[in-house]
């Protein structure tokens, strides 16, 4: 007779997921997780999002997490399903976003035995994985997903993988509920709790001395919660002090304000690099110091004291060398920052930084994102601006491809809070934009998600418009159309004498057809004077929407700093020649 | 090429390079071996030496040795790396703790002709105090430990011996701080 306390391991699953608030998964069925999704037919917490394909889960999962600061989950079956995520696994990895994929294993006597759809899924996951799983007995199973999610959003967040044999999911155990699982402290590596007291002071003694201060503030920020938000917005009126964001830090502080210098890096505000290429002191609030922002590293900011705020202890040190560094996290550090300058009564207003301003200020009138929008051709640029203009009165998620309509997405797409920008950057996948957007969907049904795609990106997971339609998500797919793989053709233009090999994007299809043939709304902007009637006309329509936007083929994305090339060398325009000597060496990297 | 790289290498970091000894406690489960070695050669990180055994069967750790080339700045990171990984408790560096012990165990078997280099490696033997482990008429077996350098000396007197016949196993360096 079956003892009542016990469970199969597909229910246990099912239980452990409802414990940890979860409600919403998205995957895709198969074979060996067919138990769990028998599981999933008799219940009604958790809501299934049938994907196309195992690649669009995974994303909608990291737009759901990113997009609700919650743990995405998404369930796959063995052997394609799993080797299907790879590529968002590692995008998470690379962009410390929290997620926890469940994937289906042959059952365990048939493993190793190269069974119908196995693989070698932890082996293969392994590096591209915070951390990953094989349950071989069911009695382990609700442990290991409770530290699954633990490890997911503990510290800085990444994916988590917990592969379960079919054998598994049928076997009985007991549950265990969260509360009474001993967590192991260096399993979650969660950061250090006390927030380092000389590290607040010697920060603040630094801020008082400096004559050029700026804060370089990155995704740590965003992970760290919105609290850690209001406390940099605190924290920077009370300094006036500049800020500068990387790619994924863009939100964290108002874009429009005066103190924002915007975007730095290899796309980034001339201002912005110019301030980081000059400055005294460097207050790196959870950024890593990757190389699309630094540039040539000999040159990166070399007259600075630089201070860094990041819970990952290996962050410290790996690309640029910093003065002083605490590994605790950001709320909590920023928030002891704002509190020893309240209780000590420091007085920060007389120091207005006025020389500083002003030569930032000059920096600004080189007017770097400025551009020439003519009668007829749609400037990229200005379909960005005038989405940002028609949109910004409404609560809007934005998620993107990857290539030039992304970095002009950040630059001239102006976030006033966190958690409205999903991109790509460290991967840099293309295709993450149009299942991220079904995700963040999820997460924010009465808010506006817009995909900012490429033709080219778009096309990369075009299938997950289906999932849009049938769970009535009315998404935004706003391709910038150029028929060329445009940061490519770029870049072939800059540095390998315009031969565009392979870079045009022939035989596209009719977007607004195809949208059609998926029951969703097609529409088009072929020229200026029809982009806001057609931004307008997308943003009313309930339902997903593919807006096809024919934008100058041959335009490029500036400023740019070329590879292997310093912040203080960068290029505003095409009429802008670069170091030949840059230029050899720039080739060679990516 | 290397020189105008953005990204720091480890390839660079060898000009600099010096020998250290890592020693890693870690929870003993299946594939923590391959999350290490797989770090390693993941981020370019050199592996020369590698010992893995069960330390601790009450709490089910193992204690992890690796001996590795890069300078001071690569093996931060390499330690900060490896303390990411879930499994491990600490990574230590053995040289920067005030008082460290190393040993390293070797089995060599040396298949030797004549008299002459009998009693040549038999005077070797003596010096270095190996232990006999075999011997027949024209093979011997020693087992001589301490640490990597007194093996090397050992292994490189034993070459000076012309015609013999060396086939040697080590363990690698194992070490503890005290």
């Amino acid at each position: 007779m079956d003892n009542e306390n016990e469970f199969t391991g597909a229910d246990i699953l099912l239980k452990a997921l409802k414990e940890q608030e979860v409600d919403t998964i998205f995957g895709y069925p198969g074979g060996a997780v067919l138990p769990i999704y028998d599981a999933i037919f008799g219940q009604n917490f958790l809501k299934h999002v049938l994907v196309r394909q195992e690649a669009g889960a995974v994303h909608a999962a990291e737009g759901y997490a990113r997009s609700s600061g919650k743990v995405g989950v998404l369930l796959v079956t063995s052997g394609p399903g799993v080797t299907n995520v790879v590529t968002g696994l590692t995008d998470a990895l690379m962009d410390s976003i929290p997620i926890v994929c469940i994937s289906g294993q042959v059952p365990s006597h048939l493993i190793g035995t190269d069974a119908f759809q196995e693989c070698d899924t932890t082996g293969i996951t392994r590096p591209c994985t915070k951390h990953n799983y094989l349950v071989k007995d069911v009695s382990k199973l609700s442990e290991t997903i409770h530290e699954a999610f633990k490890i997911a959003s503990s510290g800085r967040p990444g994916p988590v993988l917990i592969d379960i044999p079919k054998d598994v999911q049928f076997a009985k155990s007991k549950y265990i509920p969260k509360k009474e699982i001993n967590f192991r402290e260096h399993r979650i590596k969660a950061g250090s709790k006390n927030v380092d007291k000389n590290f607040v002071q010697e920060l603040v003694n630094h801020i008082k001395n400096s004559e050029r201060p700026i804060f370089y503030v990155g995704g740590g920020c965003l992970n760290s919660g919105p609290q850690a938000s209001q406390e940099l917005i605190k924290l920077v009126n009370k300094t006036n002090i500049p800020i500068t964001t990387t790619l994924h830090g863009l939100g964290c502080f108002p874009g429009e304000d005066k103190s924002s210098l915007g975007m730095l890096g290899m796309h980034g505000n001339y201002e912005a690099n110019l301030a980081m290429n000059k400055c005294d002191l460097m207050i790196n609030v959870g950024a890593r110091f990757d190389d699309r922002v630094t540039g040539r590293l000999d040159a990166f900011s070399p007259d600075s004291i630089k201070f860094h705020i990041d819970i990952d202890q290996s962050s410290i040190n790996k690309n640029v060398k910093v003065d002083f560094h605490t590994n605790t996290d950001i709320t909590q550090t920023l928030k002891e920052i704002n509190t020893f300058i309240e209780s000590n009564k420091i007085e920060l207003e007389k120091k207005d930084y006025s020389n500083w301003w002003g030569q930032i200020n000059d920096w600004r009138k080189k007017e770097c994102l400025h551009y020439e929008q003519g009668d007829e051709v749609i400037k990229p640029q200005h379909a960005i601006s005038r989405l940002y203009e028609l949109t910004n009165k409404i609560d809007t998620f934005i998620t993107t491809e990857v290539g030039q309509h992304q970095m002009w997405a950040a630059q001239y797409y102006k976030f006033s809070k966190p958690n409205r920008w999903i991109t790509s950057g460290g991967l840099g996948t293309m295709g993450f934009g149009m299942p991220a957007a079904v995700g963040a969907q999820m997460a924010n049904p009465d808010s506006l998600v817009i995909d900012v795609a490429g033709e080219a990106s778009f096309l990369m997971n075009i299938q997950e418009i289906a999932t849009a339609v049938q769970y009535k998500l009315p998404i935004k797919i706003f391709i910038l159309n150029n028929e060329y793989m445009g940061m490519v053709r770029q870049w072939q233009e800059l540095l390998h004498g315009s031969r565009y090999s392979e870079s045009y994007v022939d035989a596209l299809p009719d977007f607004k057809k195809l949208a059609e043939s998926f029951n969703a709304i097609g529409v088009r902007a072929k020229n200026v004077s029809e982009l806001d009637d057609v931004i307008n006309e997308m943003v009313s329509i309930d339902r997903p929407v593919i807006a096809d936007i024919w934008v100058d083929k041959k335009e490029n994305c500036f400023p740019m700093i070329p590879s292997g090339a310093a912040h203080h060398e960068m290029l505003l325009s095409k009429y802008d020649k670069e170091n030949p000597e840059n230029q050899e060496k720039g080739k060679v990297l990516v | 090429m290397s020189s105008s790289s953005v990204y720091p290498t480890p390839i660079n970091a060898f000009k600099q390079s010096k020998r250290s000894v890592l020693s890693v406690i870690v929870d003993n489960e299946p594939g923590i071996l391959a999350r290490i070695v797989g770090l390693f050669s993941g981020r370019g990180y050199n592996i020369e030496a590698l010992n893995v055994t069960v330390v601790d069967i009450k709490n089910n750790l193992s204690r992890i040795t690796i001996e590795t080339l890069g300078e001071e700045k690569v093996i931060s990171q390499i330690i900060a790396q490896l303390e990411k990984l879930v499994p491990v408790h600490s990574a230590t560096n053995l040289a920067n703790l005030s008082e460290s012990y190393e040993a390293e165990i070797c089995l060599v078997k040396i298949e030797f002709k004549n008299e002459e280099q009998d009693q040549k490696i038999l005077n070797f033997s003596d010096i270095y105090r190996s232990r006999t482990v075999q011997k027949r008429q024209n093979i011997v077996v020693y087992e001589i430990s301490g640490t990597s350098e007194r093996i090397n000396k050992f292994l490189d007197d034993l070459n000076t011996i012309g015609g013999i016949k060396v086939e040697l196993v080590r363990s690698g360096p194992i070490g503890l701080g005290i």
